[in-house]
């Protein structure tokens, strides 16, 4: 399955879906965050791979 | 998906500017989007010192890193704040850049200068971390870019920081607030003039255009920030985005338009602090002073119970 990390946790998610729609299943904002694979974003309609591993990096920051 | 552009693969998409960008063409929107803000708001000339003020973030570095490739005049001041490792990491950050670049960074430890880190300051002080933080790095930064002979201070606050102070200017009706935000603030006495290029750019895509051009920042957030109004706001915000592309582009811009009409409640006359001369808005030492004034007294009241015990 691929994986998708997100802060300190890790997810699960279904082959052959795109990524926007993944990470909207997350409950994430595709706005709020980029996805990393290797130091490299994908795009939004990229289709998950059986053992990829994506790395969401939080784009919002404050205080 | 492919670049608008060149039709090449794109890696990004810009609801908010109907665009989907490969590597190339994102690179060059952000920094034509700076170069037009920079021109439009008249903030600084090629001639002119610039010192970026620079956290080891993403915003502030790729802020950097664009006026150095546009060709400005631009050195780096680094607060190192005493936030226990996010600080040590920030600052390594930081001057790993300056060193690649080849560029001026002055490092300023606020220990130094306050005789406290912000750690040890929100102990003392009891007060809200980011205002007291505030408070320190506003002074600061002025000070040194005074001392260095710089025409202007340049911050990395970028469209969804405007647009959350403008929600919650908003939400307060702050008319004080709404009446001083503004890309630049202009210069008066000892207080240099401050800038805002990154204001119509969104935090994503300043964030795509670090991993593309290889800035490394940091990515964790001040451990102080968490719970931060300012946080929330910008939830919101990207929630209506989400809905909505470009809100947050129209809000800052529809206010740009009509900010006119909102006035401070009374003009603000600036004094001199009779301990350090800088500028402040009030008679009498300013908060900087008053703060540094309270760790002293902390310290000795410290030293006092060592040596009584």
């Amino acid at each position: 399955m691929p994986i998708i990390k997100h802060r300190d946790r890790i997810h699960e998610v279904e082959a052959g879906v795109d990524l926007e729609r993944a990470i909207r299943e997350l409950g994430i904002i595709p706005e709020t965050v980029l996805p990393v694979r290797e130091g490299k974003i994908l795009p939004p309609d990229h289709r998950l791979e059986e053992g990829e591993e994506i790395e969401l990096v939080d784009v919002i920051s404050g205080g | 998906m492919k670049c608008t552009i060149c039709k090449k693969p794109a890696i990004i998409k810009l609801r908010h500017a109907n665009l989907q960008l490969c590597p190339e063409h994102l690179v060059a929107r952000v920094e034509k989007v700076v170069a037009e803000t920079i021109r439009k708001f008249k903030m600084f000339t090629p001639e002119e010192r610039i010192l970026v003020a620079v956290s080891g973030g993403k915003d502030s570095l790729a802020l950097w890193e664009v006026l150095a490739k546009l060709g400005y005049r631009a050195d780096g001041v680094y607060l190192d704040l005493g936030i226990g490792g996010y600080s040590a990491r920030s600052r390594e950050y930081s001057e790993e850049f300056a060193r690649s670049r080849g560029l001026t960074l002055h490092v300023v430890p606020v220990r130094r200068e306050l005789g406290a880190g912000i750690d040890e300051l929100v102990k003392i002080a009891r007060g809200k971390p980011c205002s007291l933080c505030g408070t320190v790095k506003r002074y600061l930064l002025n000070r040194v870019a005074l001392e260095g002979g710089y025409d202007v201070l340049a911050t990395g606050h970028n469209l969804d920081d405007e647009a959350a102070t403008l929600l919650g200017n908003v939400l307060r009706w702050e008319e004080g607030y709404l009446a001083r935000q503004y890309p630049v603030l202009p210069g008066e006495g000892k207080l240099v003039r401050r800038v805002k290029p990154l204001v119509f750019l969104s935090e994503r895509e300043i964030a795509a255009y670090c991993i593309v051009s290889g800035i490394r920042y940091i990515y964790e957030e001040c451990p102080h920030a968490a719970g931060a109004r300012s946080i929330v706001l910008k939830h919101v915000l990207n929630e209506l985005e989400d809905r909505y592309p470009g809100t947050k582009l129209q809000f800052l811009r529809g206010f740009l338009k009509v900010r006119d009409r909102f006035r401070p409640p009374e003009p603000v006359e600036l004094h001199y602090c009779p301990s350090c001369g800088m500028p402040t808005t009030s008679e009498g030492p300013c908060r900087f002073c008053r703060l540094k004034e309270r760790v002293a007294r902390e310290a000795l009241r410290v030293t006092g119970n060592d040596a009584a015990a």
